[in-house]
């Protein structure tokens, strides 16, 4: 606890000011040059407001961003942008919330920064995540259409997350669905702080947001496969995989495509702005990536620790088959058929013979 | 149909151009390549891990071989899709999908002569209209095939991107179907070299050496409908 208090405050050397400007601008892949414009751009800039909205989520990505282990990044963006509403920070709750708000949205009308996250529930009428008597859908309609911009941060604001998994009882998904105006989507379970925080930086330095990809993703972040970054890359070309866990290839470092690496097909930058200061993430660490920051990755890529999704059977209660069994089933059959048709025709051959013997003897 | 004892007089007839010829060998050969190399790519066993002291880039070289025959299927698939509308009469989409009375009829004739419910082969100078429906899905499935291949290899090139986003959703799902639709290829294979010796027996057609020379035989009294 006595560490919040210290979050708050400013207070960030000049040394971890420079820092953390340097790695946002390397991450926008700007160059160094730039490092100055963005620093001049913080320092001048007004703050701006921000309303920080949470929906059907896990406030993972407040907790990364946050993360008291590490306080420079989390305090330059608490110093960055003027934070009106945010259910986790805020001291003020129920009647008081509500209240702050309201004044923020009238006093920043079509100024102030949305950042949403969490997905939003859309069945019946949204009634499945409600905050003060109102539903999320409602609220988002609200703060979303008068904001000057729109962030979805998460898998779950960018498109829906877990919640959204099939059979998603809750209607749920991302901001862009329910709102008819862009959005910037930043996800991942959770995004990497540095992501938004260029983001923010970005749009502060430029006046404009960066550019986006076909799925509103910035694209200095979300540009790249993960694979084509990656530090086990090399072992994947030789042909050297990890079988199971723990076993000696594992223990040497090959690759993790055969338990389940969802690289090949992920876009981030996680394999070189890494998390936590530290220079850690998934694949470095031993474990698969699991694609969090593409879309529907809870159907599309589990199970984790497999190559490809199962093919849904509606037959017999709903089976789910590995699609490689499914294959070898249906070339088997084909295989039997067609030994099936060249035996019948042998057979119908040798009886017809027969039975031209018969005619030609009467 | 022969009968022994009795002489039949066959017409040599010309029925598949030459871009129709380098079309089926060169779909034919890059498929062979993109299976072998493809079901590497899928779940490669390990076979360098007693060598980690020696470079193999064994998954490197077939990704290249892949990508490379890719280059060859795509070709192919082109210079079909300009024969489905450009080529000579047998090599149209009209002469044998299912689209008239006449290739209705084809069909009909075939799947019974496949079943052995008749011995009557039907003399046709182009695809029966049985097989010439498969190749026209096979097809199809090529060009999804091209396309999820695209998508998974050059996902940062704009248009493919945006072809890819509007049809597949991700490259995850481009992959999936390109995985599963790959078990067609096999499934094709294997019926289409069964059908083709299968024929080759019941038909003197020379339909084998008539993928080679492009002609095919026909008895001297059959007429062109």
């Amino acid at each position: 606890m006595s560490r919040i208090p210290s979050l708050r405050i400013g207070g960030l050397s000049r040394r971890d000011f420079l820092k953390i400007c340097t790695i946002a601008t390397a991450t926008m892949g700007l160059p160094v040059e730039m490092v100055e414009k963005v620093a001049a751009a913080v320092k001048s800039s007004e703050r701006p407001p921000v309303i920080w909205l949470h929906f059907m989520e896990c406030t993972g990505c407040t907790e990364s961003l946050l993360r008291s282990s590490h306080p420079p990044l989390a305090r330059l963006i608490l110093e960055l942008i003027s934070l009106e509403y945010h259910e986790t920070l805020m001291a003020g709750a129920g009647a008081q919330a509500e209240e702050a708000l309201k004044a923020a949205l009238k006093k920043y009308e079509g100024r102030y920064i949305c950042v949403v996250e969490g997905g939003i529930s859309t069945k019946d009428g949204g009634i499945y995540c409600q905050i003060g008597g109102r539903t999320a859908l409602e609220i988002m309609r609200e703060v979303g259409e008068k904001a000057g911009a729109v962030i979805a941060i998460g898998t779950c604001a960018s498109f829906g997350g877990v919640q959204a998994a099939a059979p998603n009882p809750t209607g749920a998904v991302g901001v862009s669905q329910v709102i008819h105006r862009p959005v910037i989507n930043i996800p991942g379970c959770p995004p990497n702080p540095y992501n938004f925080l260029s983001t923010v930086l970005y749009i502060l330095t430029f006046g404009h947001p960066p550019e986006l990809d076909e799925l509103s993703r910035p694209k200095f972040a979300y540009g790249r496969r993960i694979h084509d970054h990656c530090e086990r890359r090399p072992h994947f070309d030789e042909g050297r995989f990890v079988e199971s866990f723990g076993d000696p290839a594992h223990q040497k470092g090959y690759c993790l495509y055969k338990v389940g690496c969802k690289g090949p097909v992920t876009y981030s930058n996680c394999s070189v702005v890494r998390f936590c200061d530290v220079g850690a993430w998934p694949v470095g660490s031993g474990h698969p990536c699991m694609g969090c920051t593409e879309p529907n990755f809870w159907d599309r890529m589990s199970p984790f620790y497999e190559h490809l999704p199962k093919i849904y059977i509606p037959a017999g209660g709903g089976i789910r088959a590995e699609a490689e069994k499914v294959g070898k089933v249906a070339v088997g059959a084909a295989a039997a058929v067609v030994a099936a048709h060249a035996a019948a025709g042998v057979i119908k051959k040798a009886v017809k013979s027969v039975s031209g013997q018969k005619s030609s003897e009467e | 149909m022969t009968k022994k004892g009795k002489e039949i007089l066959y017409r040599r007839v010309f029925v598949w151009s030459w871009a129709l010829r380098v079309f089926h060998w060169s779909f034919a050969l890059s498929c062979a390549v993109l299976l072998l190399t493809g079901i590497y790519i899928h779940y490669p066993p390990i076979t360098t891990k007693w060598a980690e002291f020696k470079p193999q880039y064994l998954m490197a070289t077939l990704r290249y071989y892949h990508f490379a025959a890719a280059y060859v299927f795509m070709a192919a698939v082109a210079v079909r899709l300009y024969l489905l509308f450009f080529g000579n009469r047998y090599e149209r989409f009209t002469d044998f999908l299912p689209i008239n009375r006449r290739n209705l009829r084809s069909l009909w004739q075939s799947l019974k002569f496949y079943l052995y419910l008749t011995d009557d082969h039907e003399w046709r100078m182009g695809h029966t209209v049985l097989a010439g429906t498969i190749y026209f899905l096979l097809f199809l499935a090529a060009i999804v095939m091209s396309l999820t291949g695209l998508y998974m290899l050059y996902p940062d090139v704009s248009w493919i991107s945006k072809m890819g986003v509007a049809l597949f959703g991700s490259v995850q799902m481009a992959r999936f179907i390109h995985y599963i639709l790959h078990w067609c290829f096999i499934f094709f294979v294997i019926v289409h070299l069964y059908i083709a010796i299968w024929n080759d027996f019941k038909a003197p057609e020379a339909i084998i050496s008539g993928a080679f020379s492009g002609s095919k035989f026909m008895p001297a009294d059959v007429k062109e409908d």
